[in-house]
């Protein structure tokens, strides 16, 4: 009965372990290149031998440890945790806002066109503009508190998460859509379990390019009009010549923006088994 | 048997094969002011049981028929009709096969043939015994906890069989199924419907552009002419059953096949 190469369980069971030792590798690799770019680092710092143009790698690490619990600037300052955390929290509650708008926007004007035809220019005219070009907007309308960072992310996430999620219902098949029919599922039950959960990897993927913007906005509306975050934490540090901690701050949004990312491919894993390679 | 006798061992209706029935049927697209006459004036009468294979060139309104027959597309005049019942929409009594396997990919194999049953709110740890003996038959057993994209072309195919076979078709409709499938998976794929077609004898409406094909596989075949689509004629192969890939080589076959090439290019 089998026209295939003789099939076993064996056979997905060795093709995982690949994957597995695949991963390894990578991880192996990729620490490797890391520590290569350190190491660079580290030749130069000697070579420059300036610390304000660029400090060795052990004295921003050192300063990276020291800040974290200690505030700067001394006065009226927080510490490196803090500013990661204002940051965070004001991605988070932007990206989530603008997140779930653009979910149902996107599956709004995917499912009735009159939505379709009126938000397709607004969003279309939205897209290519640099959130960024907003701040002083903003600023008037909301001062220089949470909310104008928060109106921040969220018009940079909206319509990256809306286009994605009407991009990817538009492209599930109607095959799909045909086949669950066919199978005797109602058209609401075809709604949710088919053409949502088709276009949940898509809506994930956008999600990811949503939340590298966020990172690029968040730091840029710190650095204009903000009394925390880890831009205002750089710019300050910048303003006085202390190099390590600028590279600090940066070395944060780094593991910060690198987390968030891991976070959400590891959705993307959850919700789609192609991906998990 | 006597009528009366017939009637007390009668099966329950949901195995058996239903007989279907096209009554001059038509399907005009239109599409920026321009209209396209897929159908026109189709009958068809496709016994309980039988395998009707429908040839015609492209853009013959093959897939367009079928469509109409599963529900997806609704025919602008005339009657269609399975077992006696206007068709209103999409069913599990008409099991869909396409052109490709259209498996949902975030779904195991076991999964994806659960899901009519669950759909449906019929899951009972029968219909779960029957789905691991359906994917025993059709040779995934050891793959039932894989995912689509783990699969060959050809396993996809067998599992998109399981999905719809273990919602009990009465009939089954199939698009150009294995159309893209490389010859040697295609030939194991027209063996394995011809064995499963012996055991179950649902009826069958097998798309196809492929003579040989519909020629190795029906009782009849159904050949419509090109744009708008009409019966040309139909021809009835009588070659003997059960059928093997190497009856593709006898007189009788070739035969056969070159009065349906003679009608199609007539």
């Amino acid at each position: 009965m089998s026209l295939d190469t003789a099939p076993s369980r064996t056979v997905t069971a060795v093709r995982r372990r690949e994957r597995r030792q695949r991963s390894w590798r990578r991880l192996f690799v990729g620490t490797a290149a890391l520590a290569a770019a350190l190491a660079v680092w580290e030749v130069a710092a000697y070579a420059v031998h300036d610390a304000v143009t660029l400090p060795t790698v052990q004295e921003t690490v050192r300063q990276l440890v020291h800040y974290l619990a200690a505030p700067y600037p001394q006065v009226q300052g927080k510490t490196l945790v803090t500013d990661a955390l204002i940051s965070t929290g004001r991605i988070l509650a932007g990206f989530a806002l603008g997140t779930v708008t653009g979910l149902v926007l996107g599956a709004a004007m995917a499912g009735v066109r009159v939505i379709r035809e009126l938000a397709d220019p607004i969003v279309g005219v939205m897209r290519p503009l640099p959130p960024i070009a907003f701040i002083p907007l903003l600023v008037v309308w909301f001062g220089i508190g949470e909310a104008s960072k928060i109106a921040l992310i969220f018009f940079g996430v909206l319509p990256v998460v809306t286009i994605a999620t009407l991009g990817a219902l538009d492209a599930v098949p109607d095959e799909f859509t045909h086949a669950s029919r066919s199978l005797g599922a109602s058209s609401f039950h075809t709604m949710l379990h088919v053409r949502l959960r088709a276009a949940v990897p898509g809506v994930v993927t956008g999600m990811r390019i949503a939340m590298g913007g966020a990172w690029t906005s968040i730091v840029a509306a710190e650095m204009i009009a903000a009394t925390g975050g880890v831009g205002f934490l750089i710019l300050q540090a910048g303003n006085y010549l202390q190099t390590p901690l600028i590279f600090s701050g940066i070395a944060v949004i780094a593991v910060l923006g690198f987390t968030f990312d891991g976070l959400l491919r590891l959705l993307l894993r959850a919700v789609d088994p192609t991906a998990r390679r | 048997m006597t009528e009366r006798s017939a009637q007390v061992v009668e099966e329950p209706v949901a195995d058996k094969p239903a007989a279907v029935r096209l009554r001059d049927v038509g399907k005009t697209f239109r599409k920026r002011r321009r209209e396209t006459t897929a159908l026109e004036g189709v009958s068809l009468d496709i016994a309980a049981g039988e395998f009707l294979c429908l040839v015609g060139p492209s853009g013959c309104g093959k897939s367009t028929l079928l469509s109409i027959l599963a529900g997806f597309t609704e025919a602008d005049t005339g009657e269609v009709l399975v077992d006696g019942r206007p068709v209103t929409g999409p069913g599990p009594d008409r099991g869909v096969l396409f052109q490709t396997p259209t498996l949902f990919p975030w779904l195991t194999t076991r999964q994806n043939v659960l899901y009519g049953p669950r759909a449906r709110r019929a899951l009972t740890p029968d219909v779960r015994e029957e789905a691991a003996e359906l994917l025993e038959t059709v040779g995934l057993a050891e793959f039932a906890d894989a995912y689509p994209h783990e699969l060959s072309g050809g396993m996809r195919h067998r599992a998109a069989f399981a999905r719809v076979l273990i919602n009990h078709p009465r009939v089954l409709l199939m698009d150009e199924p294995f159309g893209a499938l490389d010859a040697i998976t295609r030939a194991g794929m027209q063996r394995f419907l011809l064995e499963l077609w012996q055991r179950r004898r649902t009826t069958i409406v097998f798309v196809t552009h492929d003579v040989e094909e519909a020629t190795l596989l029906g009782d009849r075949v159904s050949v419509l002419s090109g744009r708008p689509g009409r019966t040309k004629a139909v021809v009835d192969i009588d070659l003997p059953r059960p059928r093997t890939y190497d009856d593709t080589e006898t007189l009788a076959f070739v035969t056969a096949k070159r009065r349906i090439r003679e009608v199609l290019e007539r």
